[in-house]
């Protein structure tokens, strides 16, 4: 059995729901009060996560803490068809690649966030600089894939981990203070990885419209 | 080889400065909503299904929540707070969910901007009736634009020094064209969006897609990335790179917009015969756009000879451009539908009044029944269409003489199996269908129905049978054929104007509220269509309408004005 320890608004924890969602896989969560119990920093937590960080994955034997590290595990362990972590050189790099990028929006965008919501003392104004540097490199990005026809970050004709591993912070980042109105190219891909079948909401991301019919992504084969 | 760099079709200043682009044609992909801002105003544009383009105030009427992070459902733009909806082109509300069995005021529409789709561009115009001047016909190509932290007159200088020499020309304060000194072979036209004081978006466009599209747009865009560096460098940095404009709207924004003017004036574009006794007239606006309507809405149609008849709009959500009714050539025609099939032809104008909303939709039901007797299908067929387009369950039974006098069949057809129809049926046979296709009432279930008074009559008293309750059986009358007695005379108190009106025998009570200088709309003046109605304070009404149902009747809360009267010897209204 799955077990995720989760707490409810943390953008790590949302990604690895996200990608159980997608996958159907059945899982146990396990609340862990952050915000304002401090539970993660108990002894009995820093045996499974000795950082004191969230989400955590128990499974077959295995725990597991850092989020790109369980979308790399469930993709590998559950995906039969290779799709979330394709295997071929230049797509599993790139992968690797954005998934190094989920880490840097997750220690700016996301932690403006948690600063914000006073669940961490930080500066946010150099947190939010560099996270609009990051965020325009995306959107370019983006905006020279869609040229090209490609609607994921991998340039692949489906989504892959490192779709989900961005998707969180990019899409809370207002409340981080960090406004998307200069990256367009952004906001039309965060409608399309709403649009995955599977996908799931958390508080403050909005679900997208329907989008057209013969346009849904296919992530099985 | 490029036409632009030998004498040009392009003048300076032959762009209109009050026109600005805010978005690429492929900012607007299907169903999205895309966030723009142009000298400081926040916009929310999205593309409807029909590939009209609409820029609006970015915030709902309701809270102020911004539209751009609402759905576009491709006819209707919904907020994500608390789901109010607006019409592509009008912006005007459409339904409220938190009170589904009512209509959303004609005042609740939001800002519209002007905005046109040119140059794979679109462009917007913050004030009306600018003319638009764009770039001579071709195919034009624009880079990826590039958003700068910096005041437009900053940057515009600073692309202005890149320029090859004696290449510059300015087209409009926020245009140019010129050949940079990093590719002088090549023309380029430069325009700048001031999104705000410190915000400024360039777009460059070329005449034509160059040979190496790729190669060419890394390096345009390789060139203006450089220059917005080292300007922003340059600067300290904006404000706004750290902080995202919260600000409050202006007090002026706050009001709703103005209502809609009370009359319009349309064309028949198209008469066409829909049924061996029905007529379809297609009214397009003779200027500008129609405003919001939802299903059920009727409008008043003046006709050539001055006399007003009401008609029901058949359109769904996603038919906003122009207007659709029925119109049934009665054997007793009171002269009106006679004169619109017999005189009305394509080319025509009529004036119209702005839809009326006395039989709302709710788009919360579990089941919706929609029963439509000949012509009365019209409402029914914009609830069916709206139904249809946000996914809800509905069933639309239609009952007609025969199929000859079956409206709109080829509409019906496109319904599939959510469609029953009934034709030659006599009472008995109706009743009996009607009693099976009802069934006993269940949680969220409402029904619809429109028609003669006879199916009227017999859907109610069926559903009453059934345990249906009144609030969740609909219906519109097209007139009352109940003898109006105004022998009564009583005296009429009208609470908030202060006012005190004898009704004399003969005179109905709406003659006397407006003898009294007290205006109160109206449309059919025959207690049928609730256009009158106003709330009762004290006293007993006598009730001679077809509108209110039988609990409103009893409970003796309201009034249909126009027709009905007083039990007792003072009524007091809240008017």
């Amino acid at each position: 059995m799955i077990t995720l320890y989760d707490y409810e608004t943390a953008a790590d924890c949302y990604k690895v729901r996200l990608l159980l969602g997608i996958l159907g896989l059945p899982f146990e969560l396990v609340p862990v009060d952050i915000y304002p119990g401090d539970d993660h920093r108990r002894p009995a937590f820093l045996d499974i996560s000795p950082l004191a960080e969230l989400p955590v994955l128990t499974d077959g034997g295995v725990t597991l803490t850092d989020a790109q590290a369980i979308l790399v595990w469930l993709a590998s362990r559950y995906d039969g068809d290779e799709k979330w972590l394709p295997r071929e050189a230049a797509a599993l790099s790139s992968v690797q690649h954005w998934l190094g990028m989920a880490a840097r929006l997750a220690a700016t965008a996301g932690a403006a966030r948690m600063a914000l919501a006073k669940t961490a003392a930080l500066d946010v104004a150099p947190l939010q600089a560099e996270a609009h540097r990051l965020l325009r490199v995306i959107d370019e990005h983006f905006w020279f894939a869609e040229r090209d026809g490609g609607d994921w970050l991998v340039p692949l004709s489906h989504p892959t981990i490192a779709d989900l591993a961005c998707f969180p912070d990019l899409a809370l980042c207002e409340e981080a203070g960090i406004s998307r109105i200069d990256y367009p190219a952004i906001r039309r891909w965060l409608d399309r990885v709403k649009r995955i079948p599977g996908f799931s909401v958390m508080s403050g991301v909005f679900p997208a419209s329907r989008g057209r019919a013969d346009a849904v992504v296919s992530t099985t084969s | 080889m490029n036409h632009l760099s030998s004498p040009s079709p392009l003048s300076p200043a032959i762009l209109s400065p009050a026109w600005h682009p805010i978005a690429a044609a492929a900012d607007l992909p299907f169903r999205h909503v895309f966030h723009g801002k142009l000298l400081g105003r926040e916009l929310a544009v999205w593309r409807a299904d029909d590939g009209h383009v609409n820029v609006w105030d970015n915030r709902c009427l309701h809270r102020g929540v911004r539209l751009s992070i609402g759905m576009n459902d491709g006819a209707e733009l919904k907020c994500q707070y608390h789901g109010w909806r607006y019409a592509s082109r009008s912006a005007g509300c459409t339904y409220i969910p938190a009170h589904p069995a009512n209509s959303p005021s004609r005042q609740v529409t939001n800002r519209v901007f002007p905005a046109i789709e040119r140059h794979g561009l679109i462009w917007a115009a913050l004030e009306p009736d600018q003319p638009f001047a764009g770039l001579p016909a071709g195919d034009w190509f624009a880079a990826r634009e590039v958003i700068f932290h910096a005041p437009a007159e900053r940057v515009l200088q600073a692309v202005a020094e890149e320029a090859a020499p004696c290449s510059l020309a300015w087209l409009s304060p926020y245009a140019m064209r010129l050949a940079l000194r990093a590719a002088p072979e090549e023309t380029l036209i430069i325009l700048a969006q001031p999104a705000d004081g410190g915000t400024t978006i360039i777009r460059a466009l070329r005449d034509r897609a160059p040979s190496d599209a790729k190669t060419w747009l890394r390096q345009i865009n390789r060139i203006f990335v450089t220059m917005r560096d080292a300007i922003e460098a340059d600067a300290p940095a904006g404000a706004d790179l750290a902080e995202p404009d919260f600000s409050p709207l202006p007090a002026e924004l706050a009001e709703p917009a103005a209502p809609a003017p009370a009359g319009l004036t349309v064309t028949v574009a198209r008469k066409w015969q829909v049924a061996a006794d029905v007529f379809a007239l297609n009214l397009r606006p003779l200027a500008g756009i129609l405003p919001a309507f939802q299903p059920g809405a009727h409008i008043d149609v003046t006709l050539p000879d001055g006399t007003v008849r009401q008609y029901s709009l058949t359109g769904g959500p996603d038919e906003n451009e122009f207007w659709t009714i029925g119109v049934r050539l009665m054997p007793n025609s009171r002269g009106g539908s006679r004169m619109i099939a017999e005189q009305v032809r394509e080319g025509d104008l009529l004036s119209l009044s702005a839809p009326r909303h006395n039989f709302p939709l709710r788009r919360d039901a579990l089941r919706s029944v929609l029963i439509a007797g000949g012509i009365g299908l019209t409402p029914l067929l914009a609830m069916a269409k709206a139904l249809r387009h946000g996914g809800h369950p509905f069933e639309l039974h239609v009952f007609a003489r025969d199929q000859a006098h079956l409206p709109f069949a080829e509409t019906l057809r496109g319904f599939g199996e959510s469609v029953q129809t009934y034709l030659g049926h006599d009472p008995a046979q109706t009743q009996e269908a009607i009693k099976n296709l009802l069934g006993p009432h269940g949680v969220s279930q409402h029904v619809y129905v429109c028609g003669a008074p006879g199916l009227i009559d017999a859907v109610t008293r069926t559903a009453t049978g059934l345990g249906w309750p009144d609030e969740a059986v609909h219906y519109e009358h097209f007139s009352n054929d109940r003898t109006i007695d105004s022998s009564s005379s009583f005296t009429l108190e009208l609470a908030r104007s202060a006012l005190t009106v004898e009704v004399p025998a003969g005179c109905s009570m709406l003659s006397a509220i407006r003898q009294a200088g007290v205006s109160l709309p109206s449309s059919c003046e025959r207690g049928a269509c609730g256009t009158c109605v106003v709330k009762v304070l004290e006293g007993v009404p006598d009730h001679q309408d077809v509108y209110l149902n039988a609990t409103e009747k009893l409970s003796g809360r309201s009034v249909v004005t126009c027709v009905s009267r007083a039990n007792s010897q003072r009524l007091v209204l809240d008017l």
